[in-house]
């Protein structure tokens, strides 16, 4: 019997030589600091060391490891932290923290060799790169990784002076916070799904029983009433066993006839008046939705639904203007039709849930970024009672829009609980995560832009389709109404319905596809109007807010010393671009401050994706009592307290703190009431004394309405709109439990760039954010997510695609290898500016930065490589391909 | 419903390190038995024999030879390839054999649910789908680029192969010329590589590496080249370029090379020579832009060993 040593110890290791060192590790030993995520080698979440080297344990054999020493991340903090668990923690070197694990436990064999052979030199960002290039952060914390990295082997953190910005950072560093892929109950059996191999079949059969017949098996059928699957991946079964090798097995004994039907895969296709179409009428109802709120009433013909144009003004007037101004070949008519890729969420953290019933109450732990709302949902459609359904969420390893309402992980996980009476797990692969788990669908959209002889913006069309697969609502040219007012606007949505798995929301739904054409074709209207293009926007777009950004984008060095189009092999240049969203925050949402037991308790019913919502609360609690952030209890990840905002839609820290300092304020007021002492005369921490002595109080207060003094220019964007504004925003709160506030969260970044005209190759220098999104209640986090926003919106510009099978419609990126997300080494230097003003009148003065901070980037970069090459690149990602064919356009004309 | 992809996975696979195995094992692309093999005394790192000449073990690890100086200096091409592959963890397990006969990365092959010509299946669902990362030089039913970076690099080094069966054999014995859409390589059942022998290098040769990829590391290339010369007077002499991620099999970039044979090593002429790069090529209708990749490799790699 072959043993390795792990953490000091030695253990047994299996005979089955399909069994993984990851899968001694976790399901073993119950080491779950090493996390499953792509299951390729490619995102290095399960590094551990083997004999102190690196490996990635999702490849390597188990028995390679016989007579081996292994070192998990739990053995690396074991004797106290590393320095650079301590460097990780204190530069905010992570966010969701799946990842970090895996970057830990190699950053730590880069640093002890690094001063073994170095000292305390400095390495290189391009040694901490090549180093750190088998991992991957979907959150983009790259920024922080680097400067922990380095200064780790600075010797920087070698003591214990230092503090970490992010409350649970420690958990995260050290492998101990349980995500809902770790939660392992006693009996708990694994799940797994059945899905259609067909882009679109009607199940003829499908018969359980052989899979049952294996024994302890639970299986059940996720057919939908008209037993038809509609796109490859549409779930059909699911069965529930000991292991995941069982449940497959129990899968494939499943029997199953089907019946095929034409189907039809994409935007072009699905367009054809001869396409099959995907959902009746009677049908409809079944479709997805890509969007962060619920739809409207909207025409829908065959595959394509629309147009929905609430938002246009004068529509036919912009489009009579921009019909005249082509026949006339009016040179400043701006024309362009623009291409956006699908964008998957990739979250390294698979959908998963965990559902457990004790008599008639059903716990859930879920990768959910609304455990309240994920409650509700429940309850009502397995007719529970809302009281005896709890969801759980401690940690959650991204979602980026993806795990905003019940899905299939969560559905089939208690299904299977019910029918097995044990708890059952279910968590995605990685082909699952990739392919049916939602996505940013791709669009088409044409812009007309036609500025008046004046050089005012005087009419802006907008037409998109999007393809948005089995699902419907997508927003995108509608979001051109809150930017550039306009004599006139038309502004057409369309969703392109098709055999593909559906999309979902994401992080700004519709909003950078908008603008990578809007705002390629403001770039233009500079161009032809012989404009700086920053002066453009600002001539052109009002909003005070960006009015500040502009200032101070143009006094940008980066800005000031762009060059013209240049020659030769590599080609440097500087773009610039605007972004929005909505100020949107949740009502009803409710926080409980309370002193219990001598210490100080937040409380709501949100979760932290990463965003740092945990550490927002503390910090907010802590500088209102004048105590540490440490000192504060935030409990949330727990459907069970005061209900509480979904982690989307840029809501969670407008929605918190206002009730959050409400509370707090009143928990003051009765701390002092019911005090029988009062603090010593000049004690430094009157209020740690009070609350140590005070009894039990709570005090929970309701999110209000904002103040209605809003600085010059702040105002409603609904009122905007007039009446349908006013509609539209009653919709918003009575279908979707969101309100949309006064003042625009508001991004303009300028971004470098060098373009390899040999190979294709765009490296990004220098990427300079500008964000207006009120005053910054976490900085470091605020920094973070900044940052990650701009890499993610990278990744959407400059490598990311799904890709798919034109014919059988399988999603051919459905491995990490395959979807290509931003690696540390392609981050470039990020410079984050935060303009504080602008939501004085929201009680905290802060609003959400998630979405608004990651809008511009692909417009900004593409704006970018114009300036560099002359060719304006129409379609991303901009992958070397696409640069190859824009410099043989150039040089054809 | 999906397609029956049995046949092909039911043979015992060979497992060396397991960093390819171990994925298609995960997606139930492999379904067979596995035998594992077992380095034996020799099998691993680097010997070198009185002429300069040198053999690699197969089970050395390409992190090994990443790291070790003297393949570095002899054989400066090989080293530059292993240190540019993969990612640092799957370097330090996967071994040069296994690199060899790694099956193919083509995400039609690597989908459980889809046939194709390496799965028993009668066509290539690629070539008539979606085959952007494919083939530019259509050599054969299979439109799949080979996967191996350091069969690339060996070509350029005219390296042997020796098997527990065979000796001697040319990267083309063990990998065929491309016609040949059923298989990644050429071993027979049961047949394993044991070492990789490469000839002395010339005196005072050169070489490099280099691969195009969208992002910075860790990318399949889109394309890849390794060349060598010795420059006799600012002359190119022994010119050998070889390219990957092109074809079903690694190439030989022979127009090229003797465009530059005898040729003054300046821009002008590496910028003529590397045009040649596409003979021969015939592109799918989405791998064109391989050719203008592959033109700008050549004249990269080329003026870095011209320096």
């Amino acid at each position: 019997m072959n043993t390795m040593t792990i953490n000091g110890r030695v253990e047994t290791l299996p005979d089955d030589p399909d069994a993984l060192l990851i899968d001694v590790v976790r399901d073993q030993l119950d080491l779950t600091g090493t996390k499953l995520s792509c299951g390729g080698g490619v995102c290095g979440a399960c590094t551990v060391l083997v004999d102190g080297a690196p490996v990635t344990s999702c490849l390597m054999p188990a028995h390679a490891a016989a007579g081996k020493s292994v070192t998990t991340v739990e053995g690396i903090g074991a004797q106290g932290l590393h320095p650079v668990q301590k460097a990780f923690m204190a530069h905010d070197a992570l966010q969701c923290g799946f990842c970090t694990p895996g970057f830990v436990v190699e950053a730590v064999a880069f640093c002890d060799r690094w001063r073994a052979a170095n000292g305390t030199m400095v390495p290189s960002r391009e040694e901490i790169g090549a180093a750190l290039s088998g991992h991957l952060c979907r959150c983009g914390a790259y920024d922080g990784i680097f400067r922990a990295v380095a200064d780790a082997c600075a010797g920087r953190f070698d003591g214990d002076n230092f503090a970490s910005p992010r409350v649970e950072a420690r958990d995260k560093v050290t492998g101990a916070a349980k995500y809902t892929v770790d939660i392992r109950h006693d009996g708990q059996l694994e799940g797994v799904i059945l899905r259609s191999g067909e882009a679109h079949a009607r199940i003829t059969a499908l018969d359980l029983a052989p899979a049952r017949a294996l024994g302890d098996v639970a299986a059940v059928s996720l057919l939908s009433d008209d037993r038809i699957v509609r796109y490859v991946g549409e779930p059909i079964a699911a069965v529930a066993a000991k292991d995941r090798r069982s449940a497959l097995a129990a899968l494939a004994a499943i029997r199953l006839t089907s019946e095929r039907l034409p189907a039809v895969i994409g935007l072009d296709l699905a367009r054809r008046d001869d396409a099959p179409v995907v959902f009746d009428r009677a049908n409809r109802k079944k479709a997805g939705n890509v969007s962060e709120a619920a739809g409207g009433p909207a025409p829908w013909k065959q595959n394509i639904r629309g147009p929905t144009s609430v938002f246009a003004k004068r529509a036919r007037k912009a489009r009579n203007w921009v019909n005249e101004a082509r026949q006339a070949n009016n040179r400043l008519l701006v024309e362009g039709t623009f291409r956006t890729g699908t964008q998957q969420h990739a979250c390294l953290e698979p959908h998963a849930a965990v559902a457990r019933f004790d008599g008639d109450r059903l716990t859930v732990h879920a990768s959910s970024q609304w455990v309240f709302h994920l409650k509700e949902q429940i309850a009502k459609r397995f007719k529970l009672d809302h009281d005896k359904v709890r969801v759980i969420a401690d940690h959650v390893g991204g979602g980026f829009g993806s795990k905003s309402s019940l899905g299939m992980e969560t559905i089939a996980a208690i299904e299977l609980a019910r029918a097995a009476n044990a708890p059952v797990r279910v968590a995605y692969d990685r082909h699952e995560e990739l392919s049916v788990a939602g996505y940013r669908p791709a669009a088409e959209v044409k812009v007309s832009l036609l500025p008046s002889d004046q050089g005012e913006l005087k009419a802006l069309s907008v037409i998109a389709h999007a393809d948005t697969g089995a699902a419907t609502n997508s927003m995108i040219a509608g979001l051109a109404r809150l930017i550039y007012p306009a004599e006139a606007k038309e502004l057409r949505d369309f969703d392109v319905i098709s055999n593909l798995p559906p999309g979902a929301a994401f992080r700004g739904p519709g909003g950078p596809p908008m603008a990578f054409a809007v705002e390629q074709a403001i770039d233009e209207a500079a161009l032809r109007l012989q404009l700086d293009p920053i002066a453009l926007r600002k001539r052109w777009d009002p909003d005070p807010n960006r009015q500040r950004l502009y200032d101070w984008a143009s006094g940008l060095e980066v800005w000031r010393n762009r060059n013209a189009v240049q020659t030769g092999r590599y080609r440097r240049g500087v773009g610039v671009a605007t972004g929005y969203w909505l100020y949107l925050w949740q009502p009803k949402v409710k926080v409980e401050v309370a002193v219990k037991a001598g210490r100080i308790v937040a409380s709501t019913a949100t979760q932290d994706i990463g965003t740092g919502t945990r550490s927002v609360l503390a910090e907010t609690v802590a500088r209102a009592f004048d105590i540490e952030a440490s000192e504060v209890e935030v409990r949330i990840g727990d459907s069970a307290l005061p209900e509480g905002p979904g982690s989307g839609g840029s809501r969670v820290t407008a929605s918190v703190l206002p009730p959050t300092l409400n509370a707090i304020a009143k928990l003051k007021a009765a701390i002092l009431d019911q005090a029988t002492r009062k603090p010593a005369p000049g004690s430094n921490a009157p209020w740690r004394e009070l609350i140590a002595r005070s009894p039990d109080i709570a005090v929970t207060e309701t999110r209000g309405e904002d103040g209605t003094n809003t600085a010059p220019g702040i105002r409603s964007p609904l009122k905007e709109l007039g009446l349908l504004g006013i509609i539209f925003g009653w919709m918003m709160r009575r279908s979707s439990n969101i309100a949309i506030g006064a003042g625009v969260p508001s991004s303009v970044q300028v971004i470098e760039v060098e373009v390899d005209t040999w190979l294709g190759h765009v490296r990004v220098l220098n990427v300079h954010t500008g964000i207006a999104v009120g005053r910054i209640a976490a900085p470091q986090l605020a920094h973070s997510q900044a940052c990650g926003a701009v890499i993610q919106g990278l990744g959407y510009a400059l490598y990311e695609a799904r890709e798919v099978d034109p014919r059988g419609g399988n999603v051919l990126t459905a491995g990490m290898e395959d979807y290509r997300i931003p690696g540390i080494a392609d981050t470039p230097e990020i410079d984050v500016h935060f303009d504080e003003a602008g939501f004085d009148h929201v009680l905290g003065n802060s609003v959400g930065i998630g979405e608004a901070a990651t809008v511009p980037t692909s417009p900004a970069v593409a704006n970018a490589i114009f300036n560099a090459i002359g060719v304006r690149l129409t379609e991303i990602p901009i992958r070397p391909d696409r640069i190859v064919a824009a410099l043989n356009k150039r040089a054809v004309a | 419903m999906s397609a029956a992809t049995a046949t092909a996975s039911a043979l015992p696979e060979f497992r060396a390190a397991g960093t390819d195995l171990s994925e298609r094992r995960r997606s139930g692309l492999s379904r067979g038995p596995i035998v594992d093999l077992a380095a034996t005394p020799g099998t691993i790192g680097v010997s070198w024999a009185a002429d300069g000449s040198a053999r690699i073990g197969a089970f050395t690890t390409i992190a090994m030879i990443a790291a070790d100086r003297r393949i570095a200096a002899a054989y400066p091409g090989v080293a530059a390839a292993a240190q540019g592959l993969a990612t640092p963890q799957i370097r330090h397990l996967a071994t040069l054999g296994g690199n060899l006969a790694q099956r193919s990365r083509c995400w039609y092959f690597r989908n459980p649910q889809i046939d194709c010509l390496k799965k028993g299946g009668s066509d290539c669902p690629a070539r008539s789908g979606n085959h952007l990362y494919h083939a530019a030089f259509d050599l054969g039913p299979c439109v799949a680029p080979h996967p191996s970076t350091m069969a690339m690099a060996l070509l350029a080094y005219d390296a042997t192969v020796t098997t527990d069966q065979r000796s001697r054999l040319t990267l083309a014995d063990l990998l065929g010329d491309g016609t040949n859409g059923t298989a990644d390589h050429l071993l027979a059942p049961g047949e394993r590589i044991e070492a990789i022998d490469l000839p002395a290098p010339l005196a005072s040769e050169r070489a490099a590496y280099k691969r195009a990829i969208s992002r910075t590391y860790a990318e399949w290339p889109l394309v890849e080249v390794c060349a060598r010369t010795v420059l006799t007077g600012g002359t190119f002499r022994q010119v050998r370029i070889a390219a990957g991620g092109i074809a079903p099999v690694p190439l030989r970039l022979t127009a090229c090379e003797a465009a530059l044979e005898g040729k003054p090593a300046d821009v002008e002429n590496i910028a003529q020579a590397a045009q040649l790069a596409t003979s021969g090529a015939r592109p799918l209708p989405m791998t064109g832009y391989k050719l203008a990749l592959l033109v700008g490799l050549v004249r990269d790699v080329v003026e870095q060993i011209a320096e």
